[in-house]
């Protein structure tokens, strides 16, 4: 017995490490779940308010782009606006609006932190659960689509970015609505691969490339990007499409988050479906 | 003493703060180049820290920096690994007459071969941990393992920068 210990007190530094090792590896391979990610992440108080500080300071330098770009987003809602269009049909006079009820909702929300570099990108919001954040809600630019909420604190959002390979979005050609699935396999800021559009699809460089919306967190038709290459790899049946992604994701400013007013709806009817065998 | 450990928690929180607030967010080289330059509080560890000390700083040095980027156990996992091959690594260097507790693990202290050879081994074999925890997969073997090695590369040379500009030769006895 006192061999034992002796044998095991020899051993300690080895059997310290091993636990440590545990700890660290248990942490690995359980922290993309929910709740364990939720208390280690940067949507933690502390560190969220270091980078809100950080992008405090940051923010400064980038004011004439965001300025600039949010003119031009007003210029483009104006040209939507009701008043800078005129009556063409008299006749009609009363709008009451039974057939368009509002399916999604903007949040504005600033990105105080964000990676591009790494093989998983995420972003933190400086929005949390109490300004109506949830997990599963997308996040568009003033150009295009950048991630999705994957956890949530009162005052912060950790979300996935797009450049991250786990998050998959469901997107589509705008010009002939054949779809396939956004994927970051390129490593390159810039682009995304469109991966599932079969051989006898006509794409084109230029093709414009939408959201499908069918994954119930972003709406239909919003920008991606457009087709910068397809690859002809004669032993697949699929084309290998890069795009171009029309949303600078280097760049972090302002964002809006999209709820999904109609999601629960949705999934409670999808829910009676009846189950695969 | 007091000074000593209040120069490696000061060291650790600048560092920290470096990386997490300037070197993440740099995108250099489209993303072949990723110092993780925080490793320098863990190769600077004082000499007469007991080896399970080292483990455990590793394991909390490693927790801070997955908070501040979201990879639960990643860094963790690879400051244990560093911290074990540190205690290794300082065995196979040791001197034939000991250390001398006074010094650090320095350039300035122990001179730039044996300083190299310490930290070239701990950085790398960190640089390769982290870069395949982080990927998740083997399928990019030699993309990954060049992006390793380049970075680690950039780290070392950055860790020797900082050396030269902030540290001075130990006072010894």
């Amino acid at each position: 017995m006192r061999d034992l210990f002796r044998f095991l007190f020899r051993i300690r530094i080895s059997l310290l490490f091993l636990l440590l090792m545990g700890i660290s590896l248990g942490l690995l391979v359980n922290g993309n779940e929910h709740q364990k990610a939720q208390a280690i992440s940067s949507s933690n108080a502390v560190v969220g308010q270091i980078y809100a500080w950080r992008s405090g300071l940051v923010e400064y330098a980038g004011l004439r782009e965001e300025n600039l770009r949010l003119a031009k987003e007003i210029a483009d809602l104006r040209d939507r606006d009701a008043r800078s269009r005129i009556t063409v049909a008299d006749s009609v006079r009363e709008v009451r609006d039974t057939v368009m009820h509002q399916q999604y909702r903007f949040i504005t929300a600033r990105v105080i932190n964000s990676t591009v570099s790494k093989a998983r990108n995420y972003l933190t919001l400086d929005k949390g659960s109490l300004a109506g954040l949830h997990a599963d809600m997308g996040i568009v630019g003033a150009n295009g689509i950048v991630g999705v909420i994957r956890e949530v604190s009162p005052h912060f959002a950790l979300a996935i970015s797009v450049l991250s390979n786990d998050l998959p979005t469901s997107v589509q050609l705008r010009n002939t609505k054949h779809f396939g699935l956004l994927r970051w396999d390129t490593m390159d800021p810039a682009t995304a691969s469109m991966s599932d559009v079969a051989k006898h699809v006509p794409v084109q460089i230029g093709d414009t490339v939408v959201t499908r919306g069918s994954d119930k967190i972003f709406p239909i038709g919003i920008m991606v990007g457009v087709v910068s290459n397809v690859e002809n790899d004669p032993g697949s049946n699929y084309h290998t499409i890069t795009v171009k992604l029309s949303e600078d994701l280097t760049q972090s400013g302002y964002v809006h988050v999209v709820e999904n007013m109609l999601k629960l709806e949705q999934d409670t009817l999808q829910a009676k479906a009846p189950p695969e065998e | 003493m007091i000074g000593k450990v209040l120069a490696n928690v000061l060291r650790f929180m600048l560092l920290v703060l470096v990386q997490a607030l300037v070197l993440d967010h740099l995108d250099l080289a489209n993303g072949w180049l990723v110092p993780y330059l925080y490793v320098l509080f863990l190769l600077m560890l004082p000499f007469d820290l007991p080896d399970w000390a080292q483990l455990v700083v590793g394991f909390f040095a490693g927790m801070v920096m997955d908070l501040f980027s979201s990879t639960p156990g990643m860094h963790t996992s690879a400051c244990v690994l560093m911290a074990f091959l540190r205690i290794w690594m300082l065995r196979l260097l040791r001197p034939r007459d000991g250390y001398d507790h006074t010094r650090s693990p320095t350039i300035a202290d122990m001179g730039i071969a044996w300083w190299t050879t310490f930290a070239a081994v701990l950085v790398f074999v960190h640089h390769l941990w982290l870069f395949f925890v982080e990927i998740y997969r083997f399928d990019e073997l030699g993309a990954t393992l060049l992006r390793a090695s380049l970075s680690a590369v950039f780290t070392l040379a950055l860790c020797m920068l900082v050396q030269t500009l902030f540290t001075r030769v130990s006072r010894s006895r």
